[in-house]
């Protein structure tokens, strides 16, 4: 038994460090000099420099991209919200013949294949007058994030111990106030993992956003991919220093999103 | 609950309508679109009806691209599983509990990137000359250059490697939380039958967790499908057409070779009746 559980305590590790290597390896190389990246032989001694950043922090398309991409992942979150939440907690708390459709209805729009939805919307944006708007990729996105919280918050709000709400019904709430005072910040916990989750879904989305803009409402994940298109000499420095700022923000969310997969299967438990 | 309140209605008919609404004018759009010859390039269109499905089966671009996105299924779906399992049941095994947690947050950051930075990270990894993973590669060669993205039989390979760096070592952490949840009597009836460790999980736990595993495949095969964005950075659909999906073909007809908006809808609307008709039937098995 000895030397298996060495075995597995080194694949183990090994794969450990294969899930941040290659992302501390891009961090490291966003502070290189191109010299310094085009090695043979990996360099891990080298002089930083702070170029790359202020190169990408100081280019017009990188801040549209970011402000875009934070204007419509930031609207289109509220909308799920506004729009989600309300409707998960009544699928969970007034079940109806219906509740079963309404949730693989829901599902099912996440089997829609991107380009399917792209295409039709991007030619009916044309003709409204909307290609290349934000408002259009808004819109586009409120499917996405509205479904994806309603799907994750269902369970949450059914987690919600019953008692609970019944009790404050007997201190004379009114279905509206339960729903306000109780049932939310009773399931506040799980409830912002699936905002974080929503978020961080429209935040990494790249087709629609590639089909929907061409100039004006380019996000962040369009101008890095456009980066790498410039001519012949690859700027390595500065590709890597924008991939580098377009996935901070999702890790910033790994704390709650990890704490959000406990709850889930905490509650499966009992 | 007092049985009569406006709340579910208010609460529900509003956010159903916004949702059909935007769900369904696309998907029926496209249907239109796709009965059409519609070309980027020229404001006039009429109606063609069926030829431009019928001209996809002549289509042999059409038809790599099914083989090949079949092919991506399979492999990406497949080697998620194995990563998952694989991996869920070691930290189960071999793990302490702290350690545990530091393990579930390292494997949790892959899946978070964004796939457009997760494939840059890994262009740059596999670039034959200055990459870090072809590294050990030139090393051991003394110099030989391994170029696994341009060659048409490693490129699909290299490309869904990095689909299961990212979802492999996230399902494993879903699997490790599913393994803790299982009630301890059985596993200690079938060690105390000396059962060896992998056959306690081969016999006892896997089986018992056989439905939670199906939902995560289903969940898996429905993501697989969204790999454009990893594909469009790392090949382009290239070499050739190794690495072609269905979604890249259709791009690249619609909007960068032809401009030809209605033959790709085509293959959308393919594409969508047959991700639609499959899947509703796995979930309808996976539920019953």
């Amino acid at each position: 038994m000895r030397p298996g559980r060495l075995i597995g305590k080194t694949v183990l590790a090994f794969a450990g460090f294969m899930a941040v290597f290659p992302l501390l390896w891009t961090a490291l190389n966003s502070l290189k000099n191109n010299v310094d990246i085009i090695t043979r032989v990996p360099r891990v001694v080298f002089t930083p420099t702070l170029a790359n950043i202020s190169y990408i922090l100081g280019r017009d398309s990188v801040m549209t991209g970011l402000y875009n991409s934070m204007v419509a992942c930031g609207v289109a979150v509220l909308i799920g919200i506004v729009l989600g939440l309300p409707a998960a907690y009544a699928v969970a708390r007034y079940p109806n013949r219906w509740a079963g459709d309404i949730q693989f209805f829901v599902l099912s729009l996440r089997f829609l294949p991107p380009v399917a939805v792209a295409i039709p919307l991007m030619v009916i944006w044309l003709q409204f007058g909307l290609y290349d708007t934000l408002a259009a990729l808004i819109v586009t996105y409120s499917l996405l994030t509205i479904s994806v919280i309603m799907w994750l918050a269902i369970p949450a709000f059914q987690a919600v111990p019953k008692e609970v709400e019944e009790a404050a019904f007997v201190d004379g709430y009114g279905a509206y106030s339960v729903f306000w005072k109780i049932a939310l910040p009773v399931a506040a916990r799980s409830l912002i993992g699936a905002v974080a989750f929503s978020f961080v879904l429209v935040w990494n989305e790249f087709l629609i956003a590639l089909m929907l803009s061409s100039s004006n409402a380019k996000t962040l994940p369009i101008v890095a991919s456009e980066l790498s298109q410039q001519g012949m000499n690859v700027p390595w420095g500065i590709l890597n220093a924008s991939v580098v700022l377009l996935s901070l923000p999702p890790l910033l969310f790994l704390g709650v999103l990890s704490g959000f997969l406990n709850s889930v299967f905490r509650q499966k438990k009992t | 609950m007092p049985r009569r309140s406006s709340l579910p209605v208010t609460f529900v008919v509003p956010t159903l309508l916004i949702l059909l609404v935007l769900s369904m004018v696309p998907t029926l759009y496209a249907i239109i679109i796709a009965l059409q010859n519609r070309e980027l390039s020229s404001p006039d269109y009429s109606y063609v009806w069926f030829s431009n499905f019928a001209d996809l089966f002549f289509d042999r671009r059409f038809l790599n691209a099914v083989w090949v996105s079949v092919k991506w299924e399979f492999v990406t779906v497949i080697a998620t599983m194995a990563v998952a399992i694989g991996l869920g049941v070691l930290m189960f095994e071999v793990a302490s509990p702290r350690l545990r947690n530091v393990y579930c947050l390292l494997f949790i950051i892959p899946v978070l990137l964004p796939r457009v930075s997760a494939a840059f990270v890994w262009k740059f990894a596999y670039h034959p000359l200055y990459g870090i993973a072809t590294y050990p590669y030139r090393l051991l060669t003394g110099g030989l250059i391994f170029d696994p993205l341009s060659k048409p039989s490693t490129a699909l390979f290299a490309v869904a490697s990095v689909d299961v760096w990212q979802w492999g070592l996230f399902f494993a952490v879903i699997v490790l939380k599913l393994l803790e949840t299982l009630p301890p009597q059985p596993i200690e009836a079938a060690r105390l039958d000396h059962a060896k460790r992998w056959q306690i999980h081969a016999y006892v736990t896997l089986p018992m967790l056989k439905a939670p595993l199906i939902s995560l495949m289903f969940v898996k095969m429905i993501e697989s499908l969204r790999s454009f964005d990893l594909i469009y950075v790392m090949t382009r659909g290239g070499p050739g057409v190794a690495t072609e999906t269905l979604d890249m073909y259709a791009f690249s007809q619609g909007f960068i070779e032809s401009g030809k908006v209605s033959y790709a809808s085509a293959m959308a609307v393919l594409m969508m009746i047959a991700t639609v008709i499959t899947f509703t039937m796995l979930w309808k098995r996976v539920q019953s």
